[in-house]
């Protein structure tokens, strides 16, 4: 299990990044963190003809709280993220749901950025940032542009994102004042993808839960947002009854796909249990 | 760019250097171009944790790492740790109290724990099983690992005050 | 040989156990361990040869295909490869594999013309370097005609035509069919009140160890030998199988161990990997280092562990008394059959566990699908009969309301009827069961646990006590390779399996003890080294250990069956008996007096009864090795102080012709109490552990910490088989978790924080010092004891735990169905 034979490039700045994804387009790889990319290559399940490895790129480690706006970059690694008292302030969610990711090692290497880029349709992250509104900063030689967590992922270990961008930011706004989010999740073992996870954010805006938001992992071929099951539970008073109603909502018409460690009706009943107990944590944690 | 090219890095204190193409893993480069072969290879997709290492400090899989990547770093495995006659509290205390079957996940074990102790001198256990736990052990059962590694943490810090 | 029915041979114990020890039975730290502290050990990959070159393999992405083309010449036109073989080419120099079962299945270290599991090698190429061998076997072309694959266990039962692996044994996949009565089943079934049924699902898992297969081979052509290193396990053994494969005389092959990075049973004999790396040596005219990745070890390691399905039936009389088993099964051994039905050989060992039990029929199918093949991991099929029975009586106590810990206080084999003869003719040596079972129950609160776990219901969680009480039968003998064969074609009809050590005194005093077994992560130095210290009342400190290779080593078979510990304190016992006598001859010179008025004191040898009157170990090693000359004549003593000593198995007899008795095979047995105490999520399916104790007896501890390190590693290889691991093959034949991601090994994280261990010692009146065999430790009792855990948990739901592993998804399957049906 080694990688294929490839080029290589470590380039100092940004725009040789770029200028170089420019001329390779789709043969070429970003090596961020590399903890999905270099698995990837030693299966030989990818043969790309280059890799452009980012992480000499200055700049771009950040994990910061500006104006109300949290900015995470393309080389804040997972352990900065769920280390940074930014994260812990702007998003209840996301901190909940960090340590649910991998272990320390993998942690030390991995990025937000890449994992969101490799849309692994069991990752938490890009759940998280489906039910934060974030916005992804993608540039490229020829421009930046910016494209919403709903459109960004497209499908089973796909974004938006074209072969000749980079992503260099996630934005995402800071949570309203007084928001509790809870996050479950059940997996194979400690630090493994998930089977199956759910996480929830609400306000309780004078006894009635509101701005909602039910996001689940594991159910298909990327993140999933439980419209329905929000829309139950949006103006409710919270109450173990509303949240059962709501989980059950989240599962309705669901698809969840199956494979050989979950099948569809374990997926659902993980969606139906979780979603209640993540909503249950959001509402006792609201303040 | 697939030819190799010189990779220089400091490893366990001292600076070596050798080429290395650049798909090679730096958990090869170690074992192959370095003779380092304490660092084990146990999946080469990063589950197992037998390949960890500290680069720059921190816990790394070398199977997920390329060695080109480590140009200028400081690696550190389980040869810079002590010898027989000198050993790491760690190490003394893995063997005090059994913390090893066959010695395969010893170095992914022993560097995680370098890691978290030298982070975190005063861990806890729930501290510590959560460090170690990124590491499979297929025969202690994990006790005996813990065990050491809070027995070296306290011994460590009574030479530390 | 004839002899009379369950004949019990004379004890050949040489060291009575005593009330008080040198060396043995303290926690000694590990001999081994400086060097695997520090990076200094020497595993498979860790070998490295001038001019080395490395092979990598093409696997057969097919269950079950023709080969019809193999096309390398791209591969080959790759620079830095050296060469590349297809399975047509290495048949010609190099014959199948060793293979026990009776006829052959014959397997190749390259398959020829057909592969019939997915991962199976269809070429190999050997380059400069691992990654350009990788590079070749992409650019191989085969052409495959796929045949159908046959997965399902009992599908393979009525298989024929295209779907039969090795037609040359004829139109079925069934390897074997046999049933065998032990003892007056019938009777026994007449007088019972109460038959249980179940039928019970073992699933395929394996000892997958962190460190893979690999051999380093290198060929002389000046010389025409082979040397290989290795970390195959039974190198002292298998050796000359190897050289059978590759066509040369065995004194022409010679495997040098390495350390083992974990085996499990798993690398018991390596002899694919090795006879791989010596046919690639000498085509390559260089060194060849092949090492399994990991997908190759799961996919082709030949070590998957049974995979078994029981129609089990236990009859019993309405106060509890059990009289009988009628066991089916049907045993899922993959492609091959490199031991034969040997798991099921070495399950008879102890079918009826550690009861009362007065008879038992056995029914074994053996059959043959698009797998991996069988290997050993821990329990080597034996375990998968502690689950069968343990089932079988939580289900009786379940029927006749009998609490489960009154049941086995009735029907445990009692104290005063040992030596046992159990009815497959095997021998219990000794035990005490009761004694085993109360040090469990004083360790745990029993009454407390059942009060949270009642509280725990009334808030709608689910908590759960199991037990078990297992046997472990340690110290195999051969027989139970080719028992079970028909007498026309008996196979491989070994009976011996003996282990040996030298032992070397230096001329200063201190010992040099040489293994004919290598290291794979038990503690054979450390098990060596005391009993050694113990013998000749020296420092361990003064010894230290080596291992042969196999041109100086001799009669092994090396660890397996938790008999290494047993063995090697039989060898080391003997030789340090030849080394005594010799310092004592010496010794007698130098003080001048009598042998028999000599003792050993610590360091030293002095005259009994006269303090100070002593010679140091060192000043008689010393004498020994430079100064016999100044000794007064003494007919045969020679210089220097050295012994070599082979102990066979210490108590085995024969089958008997019509296999009713199957003679005295693994006579050394333990006995183990596990109870766990776990709460299960009920809408996740997810299970906890909140309290874990396992009370072993291994006879007398020669290292209880290293022992405790068994029991341990043991019952969380035990929890992966009870709640994570399963080989998952898909209809097609494909595995889908040939990855450390998918195969699920427990973290530290699904174990139990303190898994609290006891002992008891009931030592063995056959063996030195009365040791007994604990190498397979907590993965014998943990199994069966989990799941009437989960059952009891789940209690209130009605639901019956009949196949393993109780994975989230299949547990809460269980509890959905029993939610629907108003549980
Ligand atoms: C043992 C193990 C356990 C794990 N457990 C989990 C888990 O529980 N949950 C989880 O979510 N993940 C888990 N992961 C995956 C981990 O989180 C990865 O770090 C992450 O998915 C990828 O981030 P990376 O920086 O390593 O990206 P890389 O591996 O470097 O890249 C991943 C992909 O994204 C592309 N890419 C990376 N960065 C950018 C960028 N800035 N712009 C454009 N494209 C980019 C790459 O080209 C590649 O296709 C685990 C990994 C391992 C090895
Ligand atoms: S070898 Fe790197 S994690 Fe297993
Ligand atoms: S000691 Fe063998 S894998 Fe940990």
């Amino acid at each position: 299990m080694k990688p294929p034979p490839f080029d290589y490039h470590c380039p100092e700045t940004l725009d040789e990044a770029l200028a170089l994804l420019a001329e390779h387009g789709e043969g070429a790889k970003v090596l961020a963190g590399g903890q999905s990319l270099v698995p990837m290559l030693n299966l030989r399940a990818l043969h790309p003809a280059v890799l452009i490895d980012i992480n000499r790129l200055p700049g771009l480690d950040h994990v910061s709280l500006e104006d109300g706006r949290l900015r995470i970059g393309a080389l804040a690694r997972h352990r900065a993220v769920l280390e940074s008292a930014a994260v812990r302030e702007a998003s209840p969610l996301m901190a909940e749901a960090y340590p649910y990711v991998s272990h320390g090692p993998i942690r030390n290497r991995g990025t937000l950025c890449g994992n969101l880029c490799h849309n692994d349709p069991a990752s938490e992250m890009p759940a998280v940032v489906l039910a934060s509104d974030a916005e992804m900063v993608l540039q490229s030689a020829s421009g930046t542009r910016s494209v919403g967590a709903g459109d960004f992922f497209t499908g089973m270990l796909s974004t938006a994102a074209r072969a000749d961008e980079l992503l260099v930011e996630v934005r995402m706004p800071q949570a309203p004042a007084g928001q509790g989010a809870g996050f479950h999740e059940v997996s194979p073992r400690k630090g493994d993808f998930a089977y199956v996870a759910a996480g929830a954010t609400m306000t309780l805006d004078g006894g009635t839960c509101s701005g909602v938001r039910i996001v689940c992992a594991g159910v298909g071929d990327g993140p999933h947002r439980a419209r329905a099951a929000e829309d139950a539970l949006e103006g409710a008073a919270p109450g173990e009854d509303a949240f059962r109603q709501a989980a059950e909502a989240a599962t309705e018409g669901l698809d969840p796909g199956e494979d050989f460690h979950a099948d569809a009706d374990y997926r659902r009943d993980l969606v139906c249990s979780l979603t209640r107990r993540a909503l249950a944590d959001a509402a006792s944690r609201c303040h | 760019m697939t030819t190799p090219r010189t990779v220089e890095l400091v490893v366990n204190g001292e600076p070596r250097a050798a080429d290395a193409e650049p798909r090679m893993l730096l958990s090869d480069f170690l074992r192959e171009k370095l003779a380092l072969t304490g660092t084990h290879v146990g999946c080469e997709h990063g589950v197992c944790g037998a390949c960890t290492v500290l680069v720059d400090g921190e816990s790394v899989r070398s199977c997920l790492m390329l060695a080109v990547q480590a140009q200028g770093a400081e690696v550190r495995t389980i040869e810079g740790l002590g010898s027989a006659d000198d050993m790491h509290p760690l190490q003394e205390a893995f063997w005090e109290k059994h913390g090893l079957q066959c010695g395969f996940c010893t170095p992914g074990m022993l560097m995680s724990a370098v890691e978290l102790l030298e982070s975190n001198p005063t861990a806890g256990r729930d501290e510590i099983r959560e460090a170690i736990s990124s590491t499979l052990c297929r025969c202690t059962g994990y006790q005996t690992i813990v065990e050491a590694v809070q027995a070296a943490a306290e011994k460590m810090q009574g030479e530390g005050q | 040989m004839t002899r009379e029915r369950h004949y019990i041979p004379e004890s050949r114990q040489r060291e009575k156990p005593k009330s008080k020890y040198f060396a043995i039975g303290h926690s000694m730290k590990r001999v081994e361990d400086t060097r695997l502290l520090t990076g200094s050990g020497t595993y498979a990959d860790d070998v490295s040869l001038p001019n080395m070159a490395h092979a990598a393999v093409l696997r057969s992405p097919h269950a079950h295909a023709r080969i019809v083309a193999i096309d390398k010449s791209k591969a080959e036109a790759l620079p830095g490869v050296i060469c590349v073989m297809t399975g047509a080419e290495a048949a010609e120099v190099t014959g199948p594999c060793a293979d026990f079962s009776s006829p052959p299945t014959p397997q190749h270290c390259i398959a020829v013309d057909k592969v019939r599991h997915v991962g199976e090698a269809v070429a190999a190429v050997v380059a400069e370097s691992r990654y350009i061998a990788e590079d070749a076997c992409e650019l191989i072309e085969v052409e495959y005609d796929p045949l159908p694959a046959v997965v399902d266990i009992e599908d393979a039962l009525t298989s024929s035509g295209d779907a039969v692996l090795h037609p040359g044994r004829g139109d079925s996949n069934v390897a074997m069919q046999r049933t065998i009565e032990f003892g007056p089943v019938d009777d026994d079934f007449a007088q019972a009140d109460l038959v249980i049924e179940r039928r019970l699902r073992w699933p395929r898992s394996g000892g997958t160890p962190i460190e893979t297969v690999g051999a380093t081979a290198h060929y002389d052509r000046g010389t025409g030998k082979f040397t290989i290193h290795a970390n195959t396990s039974m190198y002292n053994y298998v050796g000359w199988l190897i050289a059978v494969s590759l066509k040369v005389d065995p004194h022409r092959l010679n495997i040098v161990p390495t350390d083992a990075g974990g085996s499990f049973g798993s690398k018991l004999f390596c002899h694919k990997v090795c006879t791989l790396a010596g046919t690639l040596a000498r085509a390559a005219g260089r060194p060849v280092k092949y090492l399994e990745d990991r997908i190759d070890n799961m996919t082709s390691g030949d070590a998957h562990g049974s995979d078994r399905l029981y129609d089990a039936r236990l009859a019993l009389k309405r106060d509890g008394t059990m009289l009988s088993m009628r066991l089916k099964v049907v045993d899922d051994y993959g492609a091959y059959f490199q031991y034969g039905v040997g798991q099921h050989g070495n399950a008879m060992a102890q079918v009826t566990g550690p009861y009362k039990i007065n008879s038992v029929e056995v029914d074994l199918t053996a059959v043959l699908t698009n797998k991996c093949q069988q290997g050993a991991y821990r329990g080597f099929g034996s375990e998968v009969g502690n689950f069968v029975i343990e089932r079988l009586v939580d289900a009786a106590c379940e029927e006749f309301g009998i609490d489960p810990i009154e049941m086995r206080r009735r029907n445990l084999i009692e104290q005063d009827q040992f030596p046992y003869i159990m009815p497959t003719g095997n021998m219990y040596d000794s035990g005490n069961y009761q004694a085993v079972l109360d040090e469990a129950l004083g360790m745990i609160d029993i009454e407390g646990w059942r009060k949270k776990q009642a509280a725990a219901r009334e808030q709608g969680r689910y908590i759960g006590i199991g037990i078990s009480t297992c046997q472990e039968r340690s110290v195999f003998s051969a027989t139970e390779f080719w028992m079970w064969n028909p007498n026309e074609t008996p196979g491989f009809t070994l009976s011996s399996s003996p282990e040996s050590v030298s032992v070397n005194i230096d001329p200063t005093g201190k010992a040099f003890i040489t293994l004919n077994a290598p290291f794979w992560g038990n503690s054979p130095e450390t098990m060596a080294v005391q009993v050694l210290a113990e013998k000749l009342e020296m420092d361990p400190a003064d010894i230290s250990v080596g291992y042969a290779d196999s041109d100086k080593g001799f009669n092994s078979s090396g660890p397996g069956g938790s008999r290494f510990t047993v063995m090697i304190a039989g060898a080391v016992s003997g030789a340090a008996d030849v080394i005594k006598e010799k310092m004592l001859r010496v010794a007698s010179h130098m003080l001048e007096a009598d042998p028999s008025d000599l003792e050993f004191r610590a360091g030293s040898i002095g005259v009994q009864g006269v303090p100070g009157k002593e010679k140091t170990l060192a000043e008689v090693a010393l004498h020994a090795h430079y100064f016999r000359l100044d000794l007064p004549e003494d007919h045969d003593l020679t210089s220097g102080i050295d012994a070599a000593y082979v102990y066979d198995h210490p108590v085995t007899t024969m089958p008997s012709e019509d296999r009713t008795d199957l003679g005295i095979f693994y006579p050394i047995v333990g006995h183990m109490c596990h109870i766990p105490v776990v709460e299960v999520d009920v809408e996740t399916g997810k299970i906890d552990f909140l309290d874990y104790v396992a009370v072993h007896d291994c006879g007398t501890m020669v290292n209880p910490m290293t022992l405790a390190g068994h029991v341990r590693g043991g019952t969380v290889n035990g929890i992966g088989s009870a709640l994570y691991e399963h080989f998952h093959y898909d209809e097609s034949g494909q595995l889908h978790n040939a990855l450390l991601s998918d195969y699920l090994h427990p973290t530290l994280m699904e174990t139990p924080v303190d898994i609290r261990v006891g002992h008891v010692e009931t030592p063995s009146p056959f063996t030195e010092y009365g040791i007994k065999g604990g190498g397979e430790g907590g993965r014998m009792g943990a199994p069966p004891a989990i799941a009437a855990a989960v059952e009891d948990a789940l209690k209130p739901l009605g639901i019956k735990v009949d196949s393993l592993p109780l994975t989230p998804k299949v547990l809460r399957g269980m509890i959905r169905e029993a939610e629907a049906n108003g549980g």
